[in-house]
């Protein structure tokens, strides 16, 4: 077989195609950004990037994008009040105001802003709301992502699609948030449906641009956990993310979405959703399903990636021995190896040992060629 | 005439406008507050919690049932003499210092509160000298941690110190929880009890003060 670079690895297996050995996507922003922030990145690695250090561990690399257009309104005026590490947000309607705070501090670990409150407050919000979804327009803007991918190279690939969420996802984490949401879907059902849409019409550009664009396996929801999820999950979820993956499909993508949460009642859902790749996978112990319990859910129909929960990663927890105790095992687990792509779930966490990272890719070259026979 | 099963099943359907509609024709009929808050409210509450417990119900369910009870706790606080017991336990909740989530603490908060808990949230980004200072103050039963981020999750530990410190450790029960927070993790800090999710949380707590199955 043709050497692979670890970007034809995790590409291959997320397409069910054969690789040489287990690919490795490692995910360390929490990691990187707390250590930069700090300014306590270990002194090798000072001014390093993160693809430049996964490389110097042997690692494969995954790196976050936001998204790959421009968000502009018409019709309403957008008004910001920077109160770092706070933003308000208010967009000004004919029809009302409404307002977001959120909050920034990407020196403590995230990569994306934090919603301390959501545009919806009460029902006399939705007009506003609606206006907002009926007059925002997206415009491709990718020359950020691909600077990303000029960095990344052949080492991984950038994960970047739907802007985080699928359209009833977007309403309920972003605009309603979790507890209003299931209050306002038992109260007012038909202006929650009519947000899902509008949200639905705004994913179709999205989708559009996406499928336009180079990206090779865009991302296209994820966030949930059984608990809350199961009940709409069938009914607004798996059918949108069916329509999603057939329609980039067609264009030549493959999709992925990201599965940090509990998701045991939730599994049996993806197989039929045409879905490539459940991302960010994170076993037990920080969920209750292992890893083969999942493996033997989803067949050779969604290829795995994750399988290392973050707190494998932090010396303080478990000893370099429970480390590649639970790395070895998970191997076995997903032996003889088809499908799989080795990952953290989700990510490095800041007290994490860049040098367990290294230990995986190691580890990898000594058992996890293909077949896996350990 | 209303029957106080009435009450219980629109708690478990979460109908608060049927159930605070229900309370009030409870209360016209002379029904005493304890009874619909017993055998009525609560009782509702422990079949929602038993049907989340079997995979039948969800997290939504539950905040519906909660929210049909406290609108009716509501109703009923102002009618409840001395001998009415209408708390099961003082909770003091808090994300711990330097972590802002809040999605996960407020669930639970509002499940504790429908599930007849006095709760005290201190909100997000709690230093341990505010966990002190509000176990000084409040007496509570049980004092509750959240936290999201492998980040912050140091400073369970440290809350969980600075009661210690405080002299306080003996006098409340400790739980955690949060997407990054195990089971071994809790064990390793000292605390009490680890809540995996909401419905595991509120019998956790039933259970640390004495209301448990």
């Amino acid at each position: 077989m043709v050497t692979m670079s670890p970007r034809d690895r995790i590409l291959a297996a997320a397409a069910k195609q054969p690789v040489d050995k287990l690919p490795f996507g490692a995910r360390i922003d929490v990691w990187y950004n707390y250590h930069s922030g700090h300014g306590t990145l270990p002194e090798k690695y000072q001014g390093w990037n993160m693809v430049d250090i996964l490389r110097d561990q042997g690692a494969g690399a995954q790196v976050r994008h936001l998204r790959i257009w421009r968000v502009e309104y018409d019709n309403l005026e957008l008004v910001k009040h920077e109160d770092p590490p706070y933003t308000t947000t208010e967009w000004r309607t004919p029809v009302g105001t409404v307002t977001q705070k959120t909050v920034f501090t990407p020196e403590e670990g995230p990569w994306i802003v934090y919603e301390i409150d959501h545009p919806f407050k009460s029902e006399k919000d939705y007009p506003a709301i609606e206006h907002i979804l009926e007059n925002t327009r997206l415009v491709p803007d990718l020359d950020e992502y691909a600077e990303k991918e000029r960095i990344m190279g052949e080492q991984g690939i950038i994960v970047t699609g739907m802007d985080l969420y699928s359209p009833m996802q977007q309403v309920m984490r972003y605009w309603l948030g979790y507890e209003q949401y299931f209050y306002e879907l038992y109260d007012h059902p038909a202006r929650v449906e009519r947000l899902y849409e509008l949200e639905s019409a705004l994913a179709q550009r999205k989708l559009e641009i996406i499928g336009d664009s180079p990206i090779p396996m865009p991302v296209i929801c994820g966030n949930w956990s059984d608990e809350f999820h199961t009940p709409v999950f069938k009914k607004y979820f798996a059918p949108w993310l069916k329509e999603a993956s057939d329609y980039l499909h067609a264009r030549g993508k493959l999709t992925q979405v990201h599965i940090d949460g509990e998701m045991r009642r939730l599994v049996p859902f993806f197989p039929d959703t045409g879905v490539d790749v459940g991302e960010a996978w994170s076993p037990a112990p920080l969920t209750s399903i292992t890893t083969a319990e999942l493996r033997a859910a989803w067949g050779d129909r969604v290829t795995i990636w994750g399988g290392i929960p973050a707190v494998l990663f932090e010396p303080a927890q478990y000893s370099d021995a429970e480390f590649d105790d639970y790395v070895r095992n998970l191997f076995k687990e997903v032996a003889p190896g088809a499908n799989f792509i080795v990952g953290m779930g989700d990510n490095l966490p800041f007290d994490g040992d860049i040098e367990r990272v290294g230990r995986v890719a190691e580890l990898i070259d000594r058992y996890a060629k293909l077949p896996i026979q350990i | 005439m209303v029957e106080i099963s009435a009450i219980q099943q629109a708690v478990i359907e979460g109908d608060d406008a049927a159930t605070v509609a229900l309370v009030r024709e409870a209360v016209d009929q002379g029904i005493s507050p304890g009874d619909i808050i017993n055998s009525g409210l609560q009782a509702g509450l422990i079949v929602v919690g038993n049907k989340f417990s079997s995979g039948e119900f969800f997290i939504p369910e539950m905040l519906l049932a909660a929210r049909a009870v406290s609108r009716s706790l509501e109703v009923l606080k102002p009618l409840l003499s001395d001998t009415d017991s209408v708390t099961v336990g003082r909770v003091v909740l808090g994300t711990v210092a330097g972590d802002i989530h809040d999605i996960g603490k407020n669930l639970v908060g509002m499940l504790l509160t429908g599930a007849g808990f006095e709760v005290i949230d201190l909100g997000t980004d709690v230093p341990a000298a505010r966990f002190v200072a509000a176990i000084e103050e409040h007496h509570p039963d049980i004092l509750g941690l959240s936290a999201l981020l492998t980040t912050t999750m140091p400073s369970m530990e440290a809350a969980v110190a600075a009661l210690a410190d405080a002299g306080l450790r003996q006098q409340v029960k400790v739980v955690v929880g949060g997407a990054p927070v195990t089971p071994h993790f809790a064990e390793r800090i000292g605390a009490d009890g680890y809540g995996a999710d909401g419905g595991m949380a509120i019998e956790l707590c039933r259970r640390l003060v004495g209301k448990g199955a």
